[in-house]
C-alpha cells in the first residue's frame, strides 16, 4: 500500500493513498487544521468529495480509525462521581518506577494531587494507608482525585512521565 | 484632527471588505473580484462623483495595500519549495516553458502593438501571463480536482510561475522606477540584482540566524519579529528602488528553511488575509470606473488573445505530464484564471505614470488590467465550473 505525499502551495499537503481495485483516498490537510477527504474509483474517474472536516473533528476521527480512541465507557475502569473527585483503581506493575518505595517517597500526593485512601494487596485491604507503607508489584491503589490527577497518577504508575 | 474621520473611513473600508467577503461566500466566488468592486463602489470617481463622502485614497490605505503586496509574496517564498521544482524539473520545466513562451509571448506582442514601446509591452506581458494562485488553487479545491491528476501540472506551472515573476518583478520595478535613459536603467537593474544576491545569501546562509530569531515561546513575540524582518527587509529595498515583493519573497524563502514554517504559516495568514484584501480594495480605490470602460478595446484585445494562449498552452502542459485530452483541456481552463500578479503587476505599471511611462500610457494599461482581471477571474472560474460541456466536444 502506497501512501504519496505532496505540497499544496497555499493550502497544505496532500496525502494519496492507494485502496485495492484502482480506488485510491486523497486526504488534503489545510495549514489551519481542515481536513477533505475524496475517494477516487480509478485512474480515468474523478475525485470525489467524501468529507469537510474541522480540525478537531479530523483529529476524533483519525484516533478512531487508528483505534487510539478511548473517551467512550470503559467498564474496566470503574470510576464512582465525588462532585468534582472520582475514584479509581490504578495497579503497579512489576516494572513501575514506584514500587519498593513507600506512598511517601513516591511522592504520589505532591506530584499528582490524588490521595491514595486504600490499597488491596491480594485478599488484604489496606485502608487509609500511611506514608511509610510501601508500595508492591501487583498492588491495586484506589485513589481519589481529578479526573486530571487521576491522569497524572496513571502516568506516574506506569512511568511514562 | 483629521484622524476622526480617519479611522472613520478605514472602518467603512473594512466593512464593506468583509461584506462583499460574505457575498462572496455565499455565492461560492473567489473574493476577490469583489473586494475590487467593493473598492470602486466607495471610491472619489463613484461615490464622489454622486456627491457623497467616498473613501479617500489615504496613507493608510496605501501602506496596507503595500503591506498586502509583501505578505502575498511573503507567503509565496515561504511555500515555495525549491526541491520540489527541481525533483520534478523535466515536467514543470517543460510544462512551465511551454506556459511562459506563449503567454509572454502573445502579450509581448500585444503591448509593442499597442504602445510601441518596450517597457509597456513588458507589463502587458506580465499581466497576462501570470494565473492567479489564489483563486486556481480555491476552485481546484472547490470542485475536487485536487484530487485528480490534473492538479500536478497546475500546481507545477504555478510554482514555474512564481520563480518567474520574482525574477520578472525584481526587473520591472527597477526599469519603472529607474531613470528613462539606458544607462540609469542598467543601474537600477544592477542595484536589484545586487540586492537579490544579498537576499540569496542571506536565503542560503542565515536560517541558524533565523531560527535563533523565531526560537521564543511566546506567540506574541514571535509574530512580532516575523512581521519585523518581513517589513524592514521589504521596505529596505523599496528605499533603494528594489521591488519590495521580491524582497518579501527571498525573506519569505528564507523562514522557509527553518523548522517554524508551520508555525509561520499558522500565526501570519490571518495578517495576510487582511493586508491583501485591503490591497485588492485600494486597486478598485484607484481605479476609474470610467477609465476602464474607455479601455474596453484593449481589455477585449487582451482577453480574446491571452484567454485562448492559456488555453492552449494549459493544454500542452497537460500533455507534459502525460495526461489524456480530458484533463489536459482541464489545465487549459484553469490556467486561463488571472488575478492579484497582474494587479500587482498593474499597481508597478501606476506608480511610473509621469516617470518612465507617459501618464496617460500608465493609466490606461492600469485600468486594462483590473478590467482585464475582473474578466478573467471570472471567466476561469466560470469555465472550470463547466468543463463537462467542454470535454464533450473532445475527440474520443
Amino acid at each position: 500500500m502506497r501512501v504519496y505525499e505532496s505540497e499544496v502551495p497555499g493550502v497544505g499537503r496532500k496525502f494519496e493513498l492507494e485502496l485495492t481495485g484502482g480506488t485510491s483516498a486523497v486526504v488534503v490537510v489545510h495549514h489551519d487544521g481542515r481536513c477533505e477527504l475524496f475517494r477516487r474509483d480509478g485512474p480515468d474517474a474523478d475525485g470525489e468529495k467524501i468529507l469537510d472536516l474541522k480540525g478537531e473533528q479530523a483529529n476524533r476521527l483519525g484516533s478512531i480509525l487508528e483505534g487510539a480512541y478511548f473517551e467512550s465507557v470503559d467498564v474496566d475502569s470503574l470510576s464512582v462521581p465525588l462532585g468534582e473527585a472520582i475514584i479509581e483503581w490504578v495497579e503497579v506493575g512489576a516494572d513501575s518506577p514506584v514500587a519498593g518505595e513507600t506512598l511517601g517517597s513516591s511522592k504520589i500526593r505532591t506530584e499528582t494531587g490524588a490521595s491514595i485512601i486504600a490499597i488491596q494487596r491480594g485478599e488484604e485491604t489496606v485502608a487509609n494507608p500511611d506514608p511509610e507503607t510501601e508500595l508492591e508489584p501487583g498492588d491495586l491503589l484506589v485513589a481519589v482525585g481529578t479526573r486530571e490527577e487521576q491522569a497524572e497518577l496513571a502516568a506516574l504508575i506506569e512511568g511514562s512521565t | 484632527m483629521a484622524a476622526e474621520t480617519a479611522l472613520l473611513e478605514v472602518g467603512v473600508m473594512f466593512a464593506a471588505i468583509g461584506a462583499v467577503g460574505f457575498l462572496a461566500g455565499r455565492l461560492g466566488l473567489s473574493p476577490i473580484p469583489f473586494y475590487i468592486l467593493a473598492g470602486v463602489g466607495l471610491n472619489e470617481f463613484v461615490l464622489g462623483a454622486a456627491g457623497l463622502p467616498a473613501v479617500s485614497n489615504g496613507e493608510f490605505v496605501q501602506v496596507g495595500a503595500e503591506l498586502g503586496i509583501v505578505f502575498l509574496l511573503f507567503f509565496l517564498g515561504l511555500e515555495f519549495n525549491l526541491d520540489r521544482l527541481l525533483a520534478d524539473r523535466t515536467r514543470i520545466g517543460t510544462a512551465g516553458m511551454i506556459d511562459l513562451v506563449v503567454n509572454f509571448g502573445v502579450g509581448l506582442a500585444v503591448g509593442w502593438l499597442l504602445f510601441g514601446a518596450l517597457l509597456p509591452a513588458l507589463l502587458v506581458a506580465g499581466v497576462v501571463y501570470i494565473s492567479s494562485s489564489a483563486i486556481i488553487t480555491k476552485s481546484l479545491l472547490d470542485l475536487g480536482w485536487i484530487a485528480n491528476p490534473e492538479s500536478a501540472p497546475m500546481l507545477g506551472v504555478l510554482v514555474f510561475e512564481d520563480l518567474v515573476i520574482a525574477v520578472y518583478l525584481a526587473v520591472v520595478v527597477a526599469l519603472v522606477s529607474g531613470g528613462g535613459d539606458v544607462w540609469s536603467a542598467a543601474r537600477s537593474v544592477g542595484i536589484a540584482f545586487g540586492f537579490i544576491v544579498l537576499l540569496l545569501v542571506l536565503v542560503a546562509a542565515g536560517t541558524a540566524l533565523f531560527e535563533r530569531l523565531l526560537d521564543t515561546p511566546s506567540s506574541e513575540y514571535f509574530i512580532l519579529r516575523a512581521v519585523g524582518v518581513t517589513v524592514l527587509l521589504a521596505g529596505a529595498a523599496l528605499a533603494v528602488g528594489v521591488s519590495e515583493a521580491v524582497a518579501a519573497f527571498f525573506v519569505g524563502m528564507a523562514f522557509s528553511a527553518t523548522e517554524y514554517v508551520h508555525d509561520l504559516e499558522t500565526a501570519l495568514s490571518s495578517i495576510r488575509d487582511v493586508f491583501a484584501a485591503v490591497f485588492f480594495f485600494w486597486i478598485g480605490l484607484v481605479t476609474d470606473p470610467f477609465v476602464v470602460v474607455g479601455a474596453a478595446d484593449v481589455i477585449l484585445l487582451l482577453v480574446v488573445l491571452t484567454a485562448p494562449a492559456k488555453l492552449l498552452s494549459g493544454f500542452y502542459g497537460g500533455r507534459a505530464y502525460a495526461l489524456d485530452d480530458r484533463r489536459s483541456l482541464r489545465v487549459g481552463l484553469a490556467m486561463v484564471t488571472r488575478g492579484e500578479f497582474s494587479l500587482i503587476i498593474a499597481a508597478v505599471a501606476l506608480s511610473g505614470a509621469g516617470g518612465t511611462l507617459p501618464v496617460e500610457t500608465a493609466e490606461t494599461i492600469y485600468a486594462a488590467a483590473v478590467g482585464y482581471v475582473l474578466v478573467m477571474s471570472a471567466l476561469g472560474t466560470t469555465l472550470m465550473g463547466a468543463s463537462g460541456r467542454f470535454e464533450r466536444f473532445l475527440p474520443s
